[in-house]
């Protein structure tokens, strides 16, 4: 058979990213799955241990409290997030003075190096010296720990994390506010509808999509939650701050299990894609 | 990240210049260290040898651990690495990077000369084999600011647990009179990071039980009576708030600006102190503090760090009589002058060559007193793991009192012996 330029074309169009994907993507993962299946050090030749990477895990307790960890962060960062990038985009959608300068304003941390937001963030919880403990005991009220109380500190990276993220979950919500056609709101005032009545019952109907993408977005990236634990807290106290991204990390480039991290790696891929799906499933529903 | 660093690293050694019989060495890269390994190398090259010896500084990176592992998995080691944390050693000797120096010729008798039978014991590894030379140490001890000590009762640095605790409450005070202490006695970082212990728990274990082992044999050791008295006089410096919880390494030296008036650390302190201290703040040394039934020498933790030979020089023998060279007399005092750095020697304060560099730098005196009793670390090829598994332990008890010396220390063994049948 004749191989035609034509035939060929297309082929070459696509081997880029085919070249990309297998070396990237495909390559790494069918890696990652066969390593679960050894002990690795890097240095010395992989030793096939079957299923003990699996045994080992689901007896891990530090694992499962990481777990746990980044769920709590989760139930702490993600209705925040929403709360608040609802709350100032809603303000910002008025016709406000300085609303650019505004706008920009909360937009800053999200393009600011998550090591120097958590550096900055650390001056301001230190306990003896930090500024919102300074504010504290002007005002009469007690020191907290903020990183160094384990029922504390997981909600201390949380509020960081949401000043951070916050502006982009801004920009959305802006997108979706805008997307409310006015003559909805028009009806509403000649029914004589309140503010409340208007916002629960026209405007967050409206952009139930938008929050979506904002839980979704949110999810996935306090699912890999790394850089504010490992600047700020190392993992502690008493690895009340350890996240799961945060434990795999130290498996495998503290201590260079890279069989077992891969393992954990895989469970916790297979956890994130059951979380969106029910999210997806969910949302779908109500809409 | 690895591959990153593999192909850094292929492209670092592409010196057309070099022939098959000279060797690469690589040395720590702090400015000091690239000058004494410039005037070792240029000393080397100056004579006809076989070899030329071509030095650079390790390339840079998060740590130079990171860097060697990387060169190892991607084939680019040098010939000679001068900077190898101890505790490292036994990993890449069990995955047969290294060359087993007790192979060379002579290279026992040189060993034996220039340091203790108890040192030798201690490097070697775990195969009986020895894969690292003892080059030098930079043992911790306590810096304490004169002038505030002078102040207190004893006038002195404390010696003993009790004379430390007793010390702790007379110095712990609240300056601005906010209701919280904000001056206290020492300090040590709270982070569950396994070096750290190299600065609080590990050289007041050494000092306690006259520089026992953390393990052997595959076996946790370390839960024994002198790892729970450091326990329970570490435990009680956080239950009284004689040393702080909160993270202080993140604000101005608290040292230097009198916030604390002690710390467990190196001589590494000396450079820095002088450079940044007032001129009315005077500070020296002191030993560990040990039980207050402490009899014998008071060990500590020695920060070792030794020169290897790696398994892709192609003229070992030519190495070493290279490193001959490095850790020869004139080495050594070289090594001193320009680095403030101790060689791990057992004649250190008696050899006449080293007599006037520690006239001159009377603050290394003490160090170089302690150098006899240093430890460093067991060999182990999860060295690192145990003391995380330690640290996890050490934040329970010590910092946040949750559990008792006893309860921590036997969860720690437990932990241990758990990883050594992984």
């Amino acid at each position: 058979m004749k191989i035609t330029k034509d035939k060929i074309l297309p082929y070459l169009l696509v081997s880029p990213y085919l070249l990309h994907f297998g070396l990237f993507v495909a390559f790494p993962v069918i890696f990652s799955i066969v390593l679960t299946f050894h002990n690795w050090d890097i240095i010395s030749p992989m030793e096939f241990t079957g299923l003990n990477n699996y045994v080992r895990l689901f007896s891990d307790k530090i694992f499962f409290k990481s777990l746990l960890n980044t769920l709590l962060f989760l139930c702490i960062h993600i209705p925040l997030q929403i709360v608040v990038a609802l709350f100032l985009a809603e303000i910002l959608n008025q016709n406000i003075n300085f609303r650019g300068l505004f706008r920009g304003a909360f937009f800053l941390p999200v393009i600011v190096s998550g090591v120097v937001v958590t550096i900055l963030w650390q001056q301001l919880y230190g306990f003896d010296a930090g500024l919102i403990n300074r504010m504290l005991v002007k005002i009469g009220m007690n020191k907290i720990g903020w990183l160094t109380d384990p029922n504390v500190a997981m909600i201390s990276i949380a509020v960081m994390a949401t000043w951070k993220n916050v502006g982009l979950y801004i920009i959305l919500f802006l997108v979706g506010l805008q997307t409310v056609p006015g003559h909805y709101y028009e009806a509403a005032d000649l029914e004589g509808a309140s503010r409340s009545q208007k916002f629960f019952r026209i405007t967050l109907p409206m952009i139930n999509p938008t929050i979506f993408m904002v839980v979704l977005l949110s999810t996935v990236g306090g699912f890999s939650l790394f850089i504010e634990p490992y600047v700020m807290t190392g993992g502690g106290p008493l690895n009340s701050t350890i996240s799961a991204v945060l434990y795999i990390y130290k498996q495998g480039f503290f201590y260079y299990h890279m069989g077992y991290a891969a393992t954990l790696g895989l469970f916790f891929a297979v956890i994130i894609m059951l979380v969106v799906v029910i999210q997806k499933k969910y949302v779908e529903q109500e809409t | 990240m690895l591959l990153f660093l593999f192909l850094l690293l292929s492209s670092c050694f592409q010196n057309e210049n070099v022939n098959e019989n000279d060797l690469i060495y690589w040395s720590s890269n702090n400015s000091y260290e690239i000058n004494f390994a410039k005037v070792v190398t240029d000393n080397w090259n100056k004579d006809t040898h076989l070899s030329k010896v071509y030095f650079q500084p390790v390339p840079e990176g998060q740590s130079s651990e990171e860097i060697i592992l990387a060169a190892v998995v991607g084939k680019t080691t040098p010939d000679i690495y001068s900077n190898m944390w101890q505790g490292d050693v036994e990993a890449y000797a069990q995955a047969g990077v290294l060359i087993p120096l007790d192979t060379l010729d002579g290279f026992l008798d040189f060993l034996y000369n220039r340091c203790d039978s108890t040192v030798v014991e201690e490097i070697k590894s775990l195969d009986g084999h020895i894969y690292q030379i003892p080059w030098k140490v930079n043992p911790i001890l306590l810096i304490y600011n004169e002038n505030l000590i002078n102040k207190l009762s004893l006038k002195r640095p404390p010696k003993t647990y009790s004379e430390f605790l007793d010390l702790s409450y007379e110095f712990m005070d609240d300056a601005d009179g906010d209701g919280y202490t904000d001056r206290w006695f020492g300090y040590a970082e709270v982070q569950v990071t396994w070096w750290q212990r190299f600065f609080d728990f590990y050289p007041l274990y050494l000092a306690a039980s006259g520089g026992a082992s953390l393990v052997n044999n595959g076996r946790a050791v370390f839960n024994n009576e002198h790892s729970i008295k450091v326990f329970r006089f570490l435990k009680e410096l956080y239950e009284k708030n004689y040393f702080t919880k909160e993270k202080l390494s993140s604000r101005q030296d608290v040292f230097l600006s009198s916030v604390i008036a002690t710390r467990f650390t190196g001589p590494w302190e000396i450079m820095h102190a002088d450079n940044f201290k007032t001129d009315d703040f005077l500070y020296d040394f002191s030993y560990i503090p040990v039980p207050d039934n402490h009899t014998g020498p008071v060990y500590t933790y020695g920060d070792p760090k030794n020169i290897v030979i790696f398994n892709s020089c192609k003229n070992p023998e030519e190495a070493w009589r290279f490193l001959k060279t490095l850790i020869s007399e004139k080495g050594d005092l070289e090594l001193l002058k320009i680095t403030n750095q101790l060689p791990r020697r057992k004649d250190l304060e008696i050899n006449d060559t080293f007599r006037d560099y520690f006239n001159n730098n009377p603050k290394m005196k003490t160090f170089a007193s302690q150098s006899k009793y240093v430890k460093g670390t067991d060999a182990s090829p999860v060295l690192k793991e145990v003391f995380d598994l330690i640290s996890q332990e050490y934040e329970a008890c010590v910092v946040y009192g949750i559990k008792t010396p006893e309860e921590a220390l036997k969860d720690a063994e437990e932990a241990v012996n758990l990883l050594f049948l992984k």
